[in-house]
């Protein structure tokens, strides 16, 4: 597999097909992965690809919008390529997508790669990228279905209840904004959060202002997030964020029947209507 | 809860029919409820959610978003992307912790004064029974 994906990355560095191959390398651990930029054909020895790679290199392509560049593409990395090329953030003729058959990848905390998988993969049905111009590994059928249940628990709870779970969780927020870092998603050249006037979320601690961050960080990936789960992975708090993406996510499936990131075609549903659509709000 | 508990509801009023339809109520001299804070937008459209969160951040009871009925907008389109975004967006700020109560969407246009009254008056009830906001 692994020499499939560097033969690759050689064969295109050296017909100068892309400048860069964005993909995976051993960290300096020895354990986990890291992102590797190659642009030598003579290093691509160094990629690798296993259960511990688990970042979203997509993020990386809009830094390089208008360079040929070859990325390594797990499924969920597929959805955050589609998602960009759907908003015309990068040029498909530019780019060379790698695409990966993933069955999962293994949680990793204080540099320890842990038994389980992470908590990403194991509600995510897909294993084939949804977009690729070469495919490592056997094509297998999917069989999984999406399945909300987490999201639905909260939703059963009663207002209040809700109210203190995430005080709870909101109240650990350091606001690091790793989480809009690590998205592929989160590429407004000022986010609402730098403006200093209006001041939309204010620099004292508060609750109400970490309130503030979290609510529209997710409300502005409504029907963009492609559940990568990188920002829960880099929350240096842990804050379950993937349960305000997958909320959103399941109104979005339920209300526009469009899930982002399956292909780059479809008009996001916030870029669009139907005159006629009942939203159960039609009077 | 306190027997004089007032409600403070935001109302983004947009400014070819609500804002219109608002002002026809006092024109004709309907009473409604003081509670309603009115803030004139050019078009339903243009409240961003932002807007919302952050009036409730800044400790609004209720927020109330009124524009043109369906394909009356004065710039054709601007309420069905309201729309869209207030179906999104209710539900989740109902997940975190803001009931569904508090945040409403209303189509009025500029000659329902008295539908106006009527609506800002039973959404000062609802707040009123649901008690004030704990942030």
């Amino acid at each position: 597999m692994i020499n499939e994906i560097r033969n690759k990355a050689k064969e295109l560095l050296e017909k100068k097909r892309v400048e860069c191959v964005i993909g995976y390398e051993r960290a300096t651990d020895g354990l986990t992965a890291r992102p590797a930029f190659i642009y030598d054909p003579s290093e691509v020895d160094r990629l690798i690809f296993d259960e511990t790679c688990v970042h979203n290199l997509s993020r990386f392509l809009i830094d390089k919008k208008h360079k040929a560049t070859a990325i390594v593409a797990k499924p969920c990395d597929s959805r955050g390529i589609n998602l960009l090329l759907n908003e015309s953030q990068l040029k498909r003729e530019n780019l060379f997508i790698i695409g990966v058959v993933c069955s999962g990848v293994k949680k990793v905390r204080f540099n320890q790669i842990e038994d389980s998988l992470q908590n990403k993969c194991q509600y995510c049905p897909q294993h084939v990228p949804s977009v690729y111009d070469f495919l490592v590994g056997e094509p297998v059928t999917e069989t999984a279905s999406r399945n909300y249940a987490e999201v639905t628990a909260i939703e059963d709870m009663t207002s209040a209840d809700r109210k203190l779970f995430w005080a709870e969780h909101f109240d650990r927020c350091i606001r690091c904004y790793g989480c809009r870092q690590v998205c592929m998603g989160c590429y407004c050249y000022e986010c609402f959060v730098d403006e200093l006037d209006p001041l939309w979320a204010g620099i004292r601690i508060a609750s109400s202002e970490n309130r503030m961050w979290n609510t529209m960080r997710a409300f502005h990936l409504a029907g963009r997030c492609i559940s990568c789960g990188e920002c829960e992975r880099v929350c240096p708090v842990n804050i379950p964020l993937m349960l305000l993406n997958r909320k959103l996510e399941k109104d979005t499936v339920h209300l526009f029947d469009f899930e982002p990131g399956i292909n780059a075609e479809t008009t996001p549903p916030f870029a669009t209507f139907k005159k006629g659509e009942d939203l159960g709000i039609s009077k | 809860m306190a027997l004089d508990y007032e409600p403070k509801i935001v109302g983004f009023l947009c400014n070819w029919c609500s804002y219109a339809g608002a002002d026809l109520a006092g024109t004709s001299r309907t009473t409604y409820p003081a509670n309603v804070r009115i803030i004139r937008v050019p078009c339903s459209g243009r409240v961003d959610p932002l807007f919302v969160v952050k009036a409730f951040q800044l400790g609004a009871d209720g927020v109330l978003i009124s524009g043109c009925h369906v394909g009356d907008c004065h710039y054709n389109e601007g309420n069905f992307h309201t729309r869209r975004r207030f179906v999104l967006l209710r539900p989740f700020l109902d997940y975190l912790g803001t009931e569904k109560e508090r945040f409403r969407l209303e189509w009025v246009s500029a000659s329902e004064g008295k539908k106006f009254s009527q609506l800002v008056s039973e959404f000062t009830e609802t707040l009123k029974r649901i008690g004030p906001r704990k942030t």
